[in-house]
């Protein structure tokens, strides 16, 4: 079986090190000694962001793991898994995490000893992964271990993408050829090259998969020289490394178009461009810092009379929201840093304001017109309205 | 212009009965043995008699109403027994009451009750009340039927007869009459059985409820309560208008009389204070029937600016901590308890006194995740309706529930197998409806209600936490006997080691693991004292848990040995940590 291509030069060798890592543990608990296992601290109180970086990056806090009789569930469960993973980078083999916690329950059924690690459900097998992954600070994806695929769709008629299969055959897709189907990045979006036919003018990703697919449908991608991907909603892994891919290889413009409320703007669009707090170890090659804000921008809803409403305090989700946005302004470093001051201004504006906008809101401008979005998107852009 | 006719109260309340709790056929059957049994009780206590009840309530055939079925229901009492005339009044006349507005804290209050039972027997099954009743001087015991006579407001005696009954004294009341039968849940019968039998540690009762057998439950205290003599009212729980009233009472007396005989806490220099307040000191010493109403206002104003000394709390009565302790485990099996009697204290102007007994239940098909049962009583009378009204329902929901070991959603009761018994005794108790359902909530009220729950809830939570800690322990040294060789075995895998370290790693993991759950053993060891701590004292009061002896507090040294044996030692462990401590009667 053919090598994956990488998505980084690993420094280290992940089997040397989880074996060392191992030995030091039963050293430890030959002498009666305990444990310690450390992780970097993935939460935003950890994280720091640089503008020139342009993504969030590990502070120096770490999680420390001491063996004790709470935490010796989590050691065991550790270590059960760590054992599959190292596995699977012997043999070659790829698993998504929701493979592996199936795995994982299929061993534990088959052996009773194991019963006492039986996971739940798989969020609770997908922490000890992240964990793992923390621990070594790799990408799990370096541990063959992939999320599932969710979001990316893409549809342009200029865009080539080259695949290099697991047996180093490679396959080539001319993205013109699709029609309104779109191509889907799946979760390994470092195995793949791309090209363009043609000068690419820009790059539009729409936070609902829907709405890109009716501009594509409605001949958006027929009359731009252009790429159209649907985020659908918060981006997955594999969303933010083919953002990051089509940044790097094309060098475009890169422009995101969702709904104007603190969700968005926090949770979709942030992590779209600089990444999470959860995942402070892949921010590198997991986030786009290219990309601009495009709208909805508050200056549309007035430009535009755009349909807008009142946000529900009284309901919960909104509220959290409400409050998180607040939150987020003192003390999210991607917030406060001066060059995002104008994202920070629109989350002021939000709180202020309590409205919300929806991106389907553009339908409604001139109802006469069934390619009025497309023109205001594409005014915005030649304007220079985005943030 | 219409003619205006005057009605007999009898005829009032044969057209509202729901007011007095005979609004479904539900209610009717619980609030006509509710009625019995209140006055059997009330009867006895008088008389300084311990209670010997019998309850019977059958279903007999269809009701005449669509719906209902035809219930009898049989209450029979050792009491001192009813004299022949006073029959019709006590089951025929409304408002006829040896205690209407006496200032006592009797079970009944008014003399409707027993009256509307009779009206509604009589409505549905046109029959009125059965009664037998003997006294001590009485040869033979009467057998009668009362009816109540609407239009006029007398009890009618019909078929009076005599005949010998096995007994020196006492009655026995027989319904038939529309209703249904609901045994458990907030209006059930059983409920209100329950209930009654624990406010009333002295009552033996016998019951036999629809096709189940007979139940006896024997009394747990030879004490008669003693009803207190009952106080004069306190000026400031007065209206003008009651105030008035009240002196007609009164004749000719002068008003500084008055004043002083026909209230409490007004002394003479209270009567000097009402004059610096505005009381005309002309009018002290005119008769009652001089004063004009301006005066009585003056007189009335003056009062209510002068701050008085608070009512005495003589007036009322308790069941007290030790034997509310006993008459709980009549109600089944017990985990574990807390009770408590708060002193007499007043509320709006009133003396009030609040108990509350909570006990967790081994066997009574609760679950963890459905609230508490929630049993409430005013002057020992259970109440089984509209309870999110209740004055103790409130307090019992602002207190957070979570700091004792308790589930509680948020502004609601508490959560588990327990029940929540809370006892309001006060010769005035401010009910919201005529058929004393809910207790209106003032804050003073639920406030005080507040502080005996907490008292009781940190009682409750040292039990719990000595649970809450065995638990920690258990799952501790579930956990090292789970875990430890899982990870050193995957560590050897990894690395490929030898038995040998495995076998090291092994030990050392144990003795690791050990000193943690000799931490675990201490918490519990601290929980345990405190406990017993708690319990000692309360024994000096007379509250026994029934257990003292038994709580020894195991050593550190042979559970650690447990924890370190081979694997398979589990079963061991937990039996000896149960059976070490009859205490903890927990789940396993």
């Amino acid at each position: 079986m053919g090598k994956l291509l990488s998505i980084r030069e690993l420094k280290i060798d992940i089997p040397k090190e989880a074996r060392i890592l191992a030995d030091k543990m039963l050293k430890d608990l030959e002498s009666s000694k305990r444990p310690v296992l450390e992780a970097v601290k993935t939460s935003l109180d950890n994280s720091l962001y640089n503008s020139k970086v342009g993504y969030l990056t590990p502070g120096d806090k770490v999680v420390r793991t001491e063996l004790n009789v709470s935490s010796v569930q989590k050691l065991a469960r550790v270590v059960f898994v760590l054992e599959i993973l190292l596995n699977n980078l012997e043999k070659g083999a790829v698993n998504t995490k929701r493979e592996l916690y199936y795995m994982c329950k299929g061993l534990i059924k088959g052996n009773p000893r194991l019963k006492p690690l039986d996971f739940d459900d798989q969020p609770e097998s997908d922490a000890i992964i992240d964990f793992i992954g923390d621990m070594l600070e790799v990408y799990r994806e370096e541990l063959n271990c992939f999320a599932n695929d969710r979001g990316g769709q893409t549809y342009s008629q200029q865009l080539i993408v080259t695949e290099t299969l697991a047996d180093g055959d490679k396959a080539v897709v001319d993205l013109s050829t699709l029609g309104t189907s779109p191509f889907q990045p799946k979760n390994k979006p470092q195995s793949l090259k791309l090209r363009a036919k043609k000068k690419i003018d820009f790059c539009l990703i729409v936070e609902s998969e829907g709405t890109a697919n009716t501009l594509v449908t409605m001949g958006f991608t027929k009359r731009n020289n252009c790429i159209v991907m649907g985020a659908q909603g918060v981006p997955s892994n594999g969303v933010r490394g083919w953002s990051k891919l089509i940044q790097d290889e094309l060098d475009v413009p890169m422009y995101f178009f969702g709904d104007l409320d603190a969700y968005t703007l926090q949770n979709i669009y942030r992590t779209l461009k600089a990444g999470s707090a959860a995942s402070l170890i892949r921010n590198a090659d997991f986030s786009a810092p290219n990309v601009k804000f495009l709208g909805v921008l508050p200056e549309d809803v007035k430009k535009y009379d755009l349909p807008h409403y009142k946000v529900k305090e009284s309901d919960p989700a909104e509220a959290r929201a409400l409050k998180k946005a607040k939150d987020a302004l003192e003390n999210d470093p991607f917030f406060l840093d001066k060059k995002n001051k104008n994202l920070a201004d629109i989350l002021r504006w939000l709180i202020k304001e309590k409205v919300r906008c929806e991106q389907q809101s553009f339908f409604s401008v001139d109802p006469n017109d069934p390619i009025k979005t497309e023109k205001l998107i594409l005014e915005k852009i030649k304007r220079g309205s985005y943030v | 212009m219409s003619k205006i006719t005057k009605s007999s109260t009898a005829e009032y309340f044969a057209k509202n009965l729901q007011q007095v709790g005979f609004s479904s056929p539900l209610k009717a059957v619980l609030t006509t043995l509710k009625e019995a049994v209140d006055n059997s009780l009330d009867a006895c206590e008088s008389a300084g008699i311990l209670p010997d009840l019998l309850v019977e309530i059958s279903k007999v055939g269809a009701g005449s109403t669509k719906n209902t079925d035809l219930i009898r229901i049989v209450v029979e009492d050792n009491g001192p027994g009813i004299e022949g005339e006073d029959l019709a009044k006590v089951y025929g006349e409304y408002l006829a009451s040896s205690k209407f507005g006496r200032g006592q804290c009797s079970r009944g209050q008014q003399g409707i009750g027993i009256s509307a039972a009779t009206t509604w027997a009589q409505m549905t099954n046109a029959r009125g009340v059965s009664v037998i009743s003997k006294t001590k001087k009485m040869r033979k015991a009467i057998s009668a039927q009362v009816d109540v006579d609407i239009k006029s407001n007398t009890g009618v005696l019909k078929n009076k007869e005599t005949l010998d009954w096995d007994r020196e004294h006492g009655t026995r009341v027989e319904f038939v009459l529309d209703g249904r039968i609901q045994l458990n849940g907030d209006g059930g019968l059983l409920t209100y059985i329950e209930g009654t039998i624990l406010v009333n540690p002295h009552m033996t009762i016998t019951y036999k409820l629809t096709d189940g057998d007979f139940i006896t439950v024997t009394r747990v205290s030879t004490d008669v309560p003693r009803v207190p003599e009952a106080s004069l009212p306190h000026p400031h729980t007065f209206k003008l208008g009651e105030f008035i009233t009240h002196s007609t009472l009164f004749g000719k007396t002068t008003l500084s009389k008055f004043l002083k005989t026909g209230f409490s806490r007004i002394s003479d220099q209270s009567i000097s204070d009402f004059v610096k307040k505005g009381l005309p000191k002309g009018l002290l010493e005119k008769p009652l029937t001089a004063l004009s109403e301006e005066d009585f206002k003056k007189v009335f104003q003056a009062v209510q600016n002068t701050d008085l000394m608070a009512p005495s709390t003589k007036s009322v009565l308790t069941v007290g901590e030790e034997a509310l302790s006993k008459s709980i485990t009549r109600l089944g099996e017990i985990d574990f308890f807390a009770v408590v009697t708060r002193k007499p204290t007043i509320c709006d102007f009133k003396p009030v006194v609040v108990e509350v007994a909570l006990a967790r239940f081994k066997d009574r098909n609760q679950q963890n995740d459905s609230p508490v049962t929630l049993l409430r009583f005013a002057n020992r009378v259970p109440l089984q309706f509209d309870k999110s009204g209740c004055a103790i329902t409130w307090a019992i929901e602002s207190v957070n529930w979570k700091a004792y070991g308790l589930g509680q959603p948020k502004d609601s009761l508490p959560l588990g197998p327990y029940i929540f018994a809370v006892s309001i005794v006060s010769p005035f108790i401010k009910f919201k409806n005529a058929s004393k359902e809910t207790i209106d909530a003032s804050e003073e009220l639920v406030a005080e209600i507040r502080l005996a729950l907490i008292q009781a809830g940190q009682k409750l939570s040292r039990h719990i936490k000595k649970e809450v800690k065995e638990a920690d322990l258990e799952r501790k040294l579930a956990h090292i006997e789970q875990f430890g060789p899982i990870l050193v075995e995957g560590l050897a895998r990894i690395i490929k080691a030898p038995e040998a370290r495995k076998k090291k790693a092994e030990e050392g993991l144990k003795k690791l693991l050990g000193r943690d759950s000799e931490a675990a053993i201490a918490d519990l060891e601290a929980a345990e004292s405190k406990l017993l701590e708690q319990k000692k004292r309360e024994k000096k009061k007379g509250i026994d848990h029934g257990d003292e002896d038994e709580v020894d507090v195991i050593s550190s040294e042979d559970l650690v040995e447990e924890a370190s044996a081979p694997q398979g030692t589990k079963k061991t462990t937990t039996k000896k940590t149960v059976t070490t401590k009859k205490t903890t009667g927990k789940k396993s």
